[in-house]
């Protein structure tokens, strides 16, 4: 997503639901693309309820702070002002995608704006992890998040990486979508206890427990935490409660698959956090504004998915080509030449001492 | 990069474990991006004496102890070279990294890959075998075969002091995650090690010892053996050549295929397990290329297909020593010519 002149002159409200709406809107209609043309050949884990955060997030960050999200990672690519363009391409696994077409949605990632997934759970830890060690170690203020789900706490790493951040003191926060299921497994089937954040807590970092699905809350809740967490006070931990709209995987719903009633369905969704701010803004000032916003986002995504369509795949020795750079540090060249200090190649005294 | 060229340099005698100090210490002087970080290593013991005196000279930022976290620790590692910086973690002994395969093998390794060429990921991971004195079954594991077979990883095995020093000062500069795999029963040899700072570009192997009857090639800990052996063999007119791969990962192909087209025999020589490790690797690529073109069958001399025992004397039996080199390149020179 290029930002236009409309994006960079809205209002902060107007904005955080532009933002929600693009990542609603460009869900619904990849998912409405999804299976009928068979052009989107990787799984997908669609973020359709859980755009509040991310929208709340892309008030407050800079394009140098680090941010590592779990699968469910459209939103927090966008949030992070990657392009639309390359997302949606990567998704056709063409080569005008963000990660060059080998990543598609489980591993999408954007190198230049600093934005990372991954399909193993836990691993959206680890990289803002030792970025924000990275960020400290060069006494920089960019801050590093990492985004996981209750999953997170079933793997034993998590508690590694509470302990890491909080005896380094490092810029990080840990963001905690808690959506109640891992795939189709309720927390309450994995876990004995269920508290969250409180685990984080222990180890030191300090929480906030708020509603996932309330952007302005969320939003109120960042700007007072990210300035203080560039300041040096250390990592923290936020959990919201939030919730899926689709199935698993795919723009399913799961429905009849019975790990989820239809009225808890019917009970988030009428807590549904792009209508809640929709409403919000149509009854204030800036409501004329909507509409015209609306269309301007859906014309943008109806381009991005063309133009997708419309790309080529990558050359696949190109492809193949990546997997080592074969470089070296610039450090290395200050010792290339006829004055580099060399070794004699056949190292003839090299023999066994007493070992 | 270091060229085979014969130059006058200062050099001073050190052992393969100062060496690796001298490279860390070199390291974090070429580099304020490099830091170096693992459980004790900034402790009284330095790790065998590998990181003595760093956190003295470079302070506790760049040089420090951690909790026995080592899934966490590589994923500070992770982070922490996607981002700008060099780290190198060190464990004592590579059976304790294993906690750590997830972030090395599912998140480094293809770190570069998944981001369409755009990203580095420049980790260097120390891993010491404990080879010998009762190491057991959990502190011995050379798992150097795995790790190759990782598309993005390089596995990295000095046989010398001077060649651990300018491996590992490769290694730390290198932009891809490497796997630095130190025998812990080579800790104590001696060399002569330049003391400037000098590197070797990965995937370069080593012509140790110019040879005409066999090819040995091999890695790590067992380069002394090897050379050892080809000494033996000297005394009964059998003339060795000595491939010293020095890295797994880049692996030198053409260095191996040229050696094994002049001697006609191939005796490999691996500090690991028999079944699917390096040595069949090897072999096997040199089967594809030569093909009947051999004057004997290939051979391999390895550890037996077991996890390794601890008593002294059970030990003695298992580990190959330089007489079993000798007998396999023997075999390899007077078996009865086939075909060719």
């Amino acid at each position: 997503m290029s930002a236009t002149m409309s994006e960079t002159i809205l209002p902060t409200r107007l904005r955080l639901y532009r933002m929600m709406y693009l990542i609603r809107r460009a869900e619904e209609l990849l998912m409405a693309e999804y299976h009928p043309a068979n052009e989107m050949r990787c799984p997908i884990h669609f973020c359709v309820g859980q755009e509040a955060m991310p929208a709340a997030l892309s008030a407050v960050l800079r394009r140098d702070d680090v941010l590592m999200s779990h699968y469910r990672s459209h939103g927090y690519y966008l949030a992070k002002g990657a392009p639309l363009d390359a997302m949606v391409a990567e998704f056709y696994g063409k080569a005008t995608g963000a990660n060059s077409g080998v990543a598609g949605s489980m591993e999408l990632g954007s190198h230049d704006y600093n934005f990372y997934s991954g399909a193993i759970v836990g691993g959206s830890l680890f990289i803002p992890l030792g970025a924000a060690f990275s960020q400290k170690y060069r006494g920089v203020d960019d801050i590093s998040l990492s985004v996981i789900g209750d999953g997170v706490f079933d793997e034993g790493i998590a508690y590694e990486i509470f302990n890491l951040a909080a005896l380094h003191r490092l810029p990080l926060l840990i963001i905690c979508e808690n959506n109640k299921y891992a795939a189709h497994t309720a927390l309450e089937r994995r876990q004995a206890v269920t508290l969250l954040a409180e685990r984080a807590k222990v180890f030191g970092l300090p929480i906030d427990k708020l509603d996932g699905n309330d952007a302005e809350l969320l939003l109120d809740t960042l700007q007072r935490l990210v300035p203080q967490i560039r300041a040096g006070k250390g990592p923290h931990f936020i959990e919201i409660e939030t919730y899926r709209f689709c199935g698993h995987v795919g723009p399913g719903t799961d429905e009849g698959m019975g790990y989820r009633s239809a009225a808890e369905i019917q009970q988030w969704k009428a807590r549904d956090p792009v209508l809640t701010m929709r409403k919000r803004l149509a009854e204030s000032a800036e409501g004329d504004a909507l509409e015209g916003v609306e269309r301007e986002v859906e014309a943008q995504i109806h381009a991005a998915i063309a133009a997708a369509k419309r790309a080529d795949f990558a050359d696949i020795n190109d492809i193949l080509a990546n997997n080592w750079s074969g470089g070296y540090s610039s450090v290395v060249d200050r010792f290339t030449g006829a004055s580099a200090p060399i070794f004699r190649g056949d190292q003839s005294e090299a023999r066994p001492g007493p070992f | 990069m270091l060229s085979p060229q014969n130059q006058a340099t200062q050099s001073t005698r050190l052992t393969f474990a100062q060496a690796i100090n001298a490279g860390l210490r070199q390291a974090l002087e070429l580099d304020p991006a490099v830091f170096v970080y693992g459980i004790g290593a900034d402790g009284p013991a330095g790790i065998f004496g590998t990181t003595s005196g760093l956190v003295d000279k470079f302070g506790p930022r760049r040089v420090f102890d951690t909790p026995i976290a080592e899934a966490g620790l590589a994923a500070l590692a992770a982070g922490a070279a996607s981002s700008g910086l060099r780290p190198v973690l060190v464990h004592q002994r590579l059976d304790f990294m294993l906690y750590s395969v997830d972030q090395v093998v599912n998140w480094m390794a293809p770190w570069r890959f998944m981001s369409g060429g755009r990203a580095k990921m420049p980790v260097t991971i120390r891993a010491i075998i404990g080879k010998g004195w009762g190491q057991g079954p959990q502190h011995t594991k050379s798992l150097h075969a795995w790790f190759a077979h990782v598309p993005g990883l390089q596995v990295v095995m000095p046989g010398s002091p001077a060649d651990a020093k300018g491996l590992l000062l490769s290694s730390i500069m290198s932009d891809d995650p490497t796997l630095f795999i130190e025998g812990r029963a080579l800790f104590s040899m001696q060399d002569e090690v330049p003391d400037a700072p000098y590197f070797i570009r990965l995937g370069e192997a080593l012509v140790r010892r110019e040879g005409s009857d066999v090819t040995i090639v091999t890695m790590g800990s067992m380069v002394p053996l090897c050379l050892q052996a080809a000494d033996a063999l000297d005394a009964s007119a059998i003339s060795a050549e000595l491939v010293d791969l020095r890295c797994l990962m880049p692996l030198d192909v053409a260095s191996v295929i040229a050696s094994v087209k002049k001697t006609g025999r191939l005796v490999v020589v691996e500090p690991g397990w028999r079944m699917y490790g390096a040595a069949a690797e090897i072999i096997a690529t040199v089967a594809e290329t030569l093909g009947n073109n051999m004057r004997s069958r290939p051979r391999r001399v390895t550890w037996p297909q077991s996890a390794v025992p601890t008593g002294s004397k059970l030990e003695e039996q298992f580990y190959p020593t330089s007489d079993d080199i000798v007998g396999a390149c023997r075999a390899s020179v007077t078996e009865a010519s086939g075909a060719k």
